[in-house]
């Protein structure tokens, strides 16, 4: 059997090892530790269909990474080459190196240093072949990194205005990353030039250096370059999982689980670290910050709360100063649930409630009277844009709907605002009471105008039997079944999605419907899923007024943009904010409606 | 021949400037952006603290501008080095301008949640004044108000609707209308909720002390959160009494809103010459807060009244005699 070592491959193989026992550590304390019920969802998963999906998914993405192509092809190019590429190096390398090393046991890092090891490189049709192949695979690898360092250079051109501030850990990685494949195509070109490779790559460039600086040079220049190639393998590997880098492997598995419907939630968990590691840096969440792009933080986007999190530095001020409006969450390639892990964030930080703070939440605190069929429940915000609930009235009578007012005569927060400070125990005792009241008074459906509580009550309150709407629905639903008519006239709309509804709740169609049955509707440029925050979120606790309204400004500004002579939004909340800055009259869909109704 | 100096605004501060001006032997024009001279005062029924009449105080500045070149229906687009840009594209051509363009009224209805312009009993200070000045106050349906509140600091320090100053005037407004109401309507109770009170001018203490002691007047301090109209169309409002830290609701047949001062919407335009600045609340900014508060940076521009800053009708008026002074001294050298 031929002696596959010598000295130069050390530095690899201690990198290799230690990749590999810190990765299993982690991926074995990260499982154990997770709730019986998260495991239980695992091993039920596993033998399903999902397994086969989630294996089809970490190609497309951990190799192919098809997200990002859709932000910037090129950016999509630069990611695919390194990862698939490199992938393809390791996959084709063992066939080469399992078909052309002789001895029966080759040792899985020969193919690493094939052309070391090789006695005579292409040797054969299949030799010359795979040499051929194997030189294009660099080749491939080489202009991403190529892209990645003119990405450094001009990252405007890859399709991003701002990049990552990387600590010194990820530069450091990061530079071992850039020199493995020169460092590589350096090594292997120099060897093959002395066995007199003719592969293209490879062979033609290692004659070229033979034929330039002597036989003698390039063997002694061989041996450094083995060693230099190893020694930066190895240190990329030992950097590898306390780096950005940890994200290659860590998406794996967070594929598979999250196939298995393993999700963050408003308490933190094990799972998150699958999350939290899974982050690559990418600073594609970077652009999208409404923060950073008005407001001019630059410190706390999800790329720079995830790394804080992940090594344990999170400062409140970082945790709470996040408007989880959700821009970033819908671009992040890696699909990580940046809104819960920031609200997760919070808990440690939130103050514990005086065991008295609650007591006013007695039967004395339902000032309402009645049963009905529906309820509504106006919340806080809409309590203070009275506009808004004449407005419902007035749709409540024109459809002839026997209502029942949760809060008209004052009532109990939804318990959203707590929740997304992170007070999730006191934010549960008000839900409770809102839902005991729901139940008291016999809704079967419950409308609210608050885009706000409108998330809470769905996802929070499990009102079992009892169906909740936003405005926006129940008015289309009323113009559906004719039990109220609009009359369409000739004003032009520009319709704002609220945070909430929209990215929030999956709201985008009915608000536009309604308005269309009104007059024209002129669309923003940023709409639906990229629809702008109006700042005023109640999430971000951390924001001065003044860096609210630049972000409101913003927005404003943009709706002005189209013309339209009214704004319309479906948050009062949202009204408020731009009502602050626009040029146009402002206004709330139901008062639309209620402008519009007709005999 | 004389020199001509542009005084953009003829409210009050810039009909004193104007007067002044005259009175030096400089030749003013006044363009006013209205169709008569007076500004606010126009509106206003009797000045703080001494009731009298607003017409009194304009007429004594108007017999003062008797051959002073007045241009009424004409706004000033941008200031020039050289003079002043009409909005018709015309530029005045003058060797100075004094500004004088004023306040603007903050616009209650941006504070929904009271409800002016929603219910029909909210008002704003503005209101009341017209109402006096017409001589008909009452309730929307024509009766007798028997309760009465009003609200203080509405747009004023208040950092939801971007305006962080105090616009001083408000306070001694507040309690100078409530002790007219109660002369008009002396069975009435009337409510003042504040957050604080402040009374910085001569005999504005006194005057806050005589509405408590002799007019009955309530002061509560708390500002009032929401308001909501009831079936006969009163006001709901609910507060806090900060004092004894009770939350309250009340039942009023008026809400009156005691409005605040918003800079001047044509200060930002006027902010082009790079002589003029603006306080973050964009009020223009003097050159300095001192001696040379009404001078800018620009050598040939200079301000008088509530451009700058809140100031009550008697700061504005010897405000324009500083700025013709200064206006006439720059003349000279």
């Amino acid at each position: 059997m031929m002696n596959y070592y010598d000295h130069f491959i050390l530095p690899f193989a201690i990198g290799v090892t230690v990749l590999f026992t810190v990765i299993l550590y982690k991926w074995i304390r990260w499982f154990v530790r997770m709730p019986q019920e998260d495991r239980r969802l695992v091993l039920r998963g596993i033998p399903t269909r999902q397994t086969l999906g989630a294996i089809g998914e970490v190609f497309m993405e951990s190799l192919l990474h098809r997200r990002i192509w859709r932000v910037n092809p090129l950016l999509g190019y630069m990611h695919t080459s390194l990862a698939f590429g490199w992938f393809l190096l390791i996959a084709v390398g063992w066939v080469e190196a399992s078909l052309q090393l002789p001895g029966e046991i080759i040792p899985l890092h020969a193919h690493v240093f094939f052309k070391f090891f090789a006695p005579e490189v292409d040797y054969g049709i299949t030799g010359g072949l795979l040499g051929n192949i194997m030189d294009l695979l660099l080749l491939f690898v080489l202009s991403g990194v190529a892209l990645a360092w003119f990405k450094r250079m001009r990252s405007k051109a890859l399709g991003m205005q701002r990049t990552t501030k990387h600590v010194l850990g990820d530069r450091i990685a990061l530079a071992a990353l850039w020199f493995i494949f020169p460092a590589r195509l350096v090594a292997e070109s120099a060897t093959s030039g002395l066995k007199h490779s003719t592969t293209f790559l490879t062979g033609n460039l290692g004659e070229w250096m033979v034929n330039t600086f002597g036989t003698e040079a390039i063997m002694h220049f061989s041996v450094y370059a083995w060693w230099f190639y190893s020694i930066v393998l190895g240190i990329f590997f030992v950097a590898m999982p306390f780096s950005r880098y940890m994200h290659i492997f860590t998406e794996i598995p967070l594929i598979f689980l999250r196939r298995y419907k393993v999700h963050s939630y408003e308490k933190a968990k094990s799972f998150d670290r699958f999350q939290i590691e899974a982050c690559s840096r990418c600073g594609i969440c970077i652009d999208p910050c409404q923060l950073q792009k008005d407001a001019g933080i630059t410190n706390v986007q999800s790329v720079y709360f995830l790394r804080d999190r992940r090594y344990n530095r999170l400062t409140q001020e970082v945790a709470y100063n996040c408007l989880m409006c959700g821009r970033c969450e819908t671009r992040c390639p890696v699909g990580i649930e940046l809104n819960t892990l920031r609200l997760n964030s919070r808990e440690k930080f939130a103050a514990m409630p005086a065991d008295n703070r609650y007591a006013y939440l007695s039967s004395a605190a339902d000032r309402s009277s009645g049963t009905s069929k529906v309820g509504y429940f106006a919340g806080c915000m809409t309590l203070l844009t009275p506009k808004i609930l004449r407005a419902m009235d007035a749709i409540f009578k024109a459809a002839g709907e026997e209502v029942w007012y949760a809060d008209k005569d004052g009532g109990v927060c939804c318990g959203r605002p707590l929740k997304l400070s992170g007070e999730v125990e006191a934010a549960r005792r008000i839900m409770d009471f809102n839902r005991d009241l729901f139940r008291k008074h016999g809704i079967t459906t419950l409308v609210t105008s608050c885009p706000i509580c409108l998330k809470v009550f769905r996802e929070d309150y499990h009102l079992k039997g009892i169906e909740v709407l936003h405005h926006s629905q129940y008015i289309l639903r009323l113009i559906q079944q004719g039990r109220i008519c609009v009359e369409h006239g000739h004003n032009s709309f520009t319709y704002h999605d609220p945070c909430e509804l929209g990215r929030g709740s999956g709201i985008y169609e009915e608000p536009r419907e309604v308005i269309s049955q009104i007059g024209s509707l002129l669309e923003v440029d940023e709409n639906r899923e990229n629809a702008l925050c109006c700042g005023s979120s109640l999430a971000n606790i951390a924001i001065n007024d003044a860096q609210q309204n630049r972000i409101s400004q913003a927005l404003a500004h943009e709706l002005a943009d189209t013309g339209a002579d009214t704004v319309v939004t479906a948050c009062p909340l949202c009204k408020k904010a731009i009502a602050r800055n626009a040029s146009q009259e402002v206004k709330d869909l139901s008062e639309v409606v209620a402008e519009a109704l007709g005999q | 021949m004389s020199k001509r100096v542009i005084v953009i605004g003829g409210g009050v501060a810039g009909m004193q400037t104007a007067a002044t001006l005259a009175g030096l032997g400089i030749h003013p024009v006044i363009i006013e952006k209205g169709d008569r001279l007076g500004g606010k005062l126009l509106n206003w029924h009797k000045l703080f603290p001494t009731f009298t009449p607003a017409g009194e105080v304009l007429d004594t500045l108007r017999r003062q501008l008797k051959d002073v070149e007045i241009m009424t229906n004409t706004e000033v687009k941008r200031i020039e080095q050289s003079g002043v840009v009409l909005n018709d594209g015309r530029l005045l051509v003058s060797d100075a301008v004094v500004v004088c363009s004023g306040f603007d009224i903050f616009r209650a209805e941006i504070k929904e949640e009271y409800g002016y312009g929603i219910y029909d009993n909210v008002y704003t200070t503005v209101d009341i004044e017209r109402m006096l000045n017409e001589g008909k106050v009452h309730t929307a349906d024509g009766h007798i108000p028997e309760r009465i509140a009003f609200l203080h600091c509405v747009g004023s320090r208040d950092e939801k609707v971007g305006q962080k100053h105090c616009s001083r005037v408000c306070c001694i407004t507040g309690v100078k209308q409530a002790m007219e109401l109660k002369e008009l309507f002396p069975q009435s109770e009337i409510y003042n909720f504040y957050m604080d009170i402040r009374m910085f001018g001569p005999g504005y203490e006194e005057m806050y002390r005589q509405a408590q002691e002799e007019f009955n007047i309530h002061f509560i301090r708390g500002r009032i959160s929401e308001a909501s109209e009831t079936i006969d169309k009163r006001v709901q409002i609910k507060a806090e009494d900060t004092l004894i830290g009770r939350p309250l609701k009340m039942t009023v047949d008026m809400l009156i809103l005691i409005v605040g001062m918003k800079a001047g919407a044509s200060n930002d335009r006027f902010a082009e010459n790079r002589g003029i600045e603006l306080y973050p609340s964009h009020f223009i900014r003097p050159r300095n807060q001192f001696v040379d508060n009404i001078c800018s940076s620009a050598g040939n521009i200079f301000y008088a009244g509530t451009v700058t800053a809140p100031k009550n009708v008697g700061e504005s008026l010897n405000e324009g005699v500083a700025a013709a002074l200064r206006v006439s001294k720059y003349l000279e050298d």
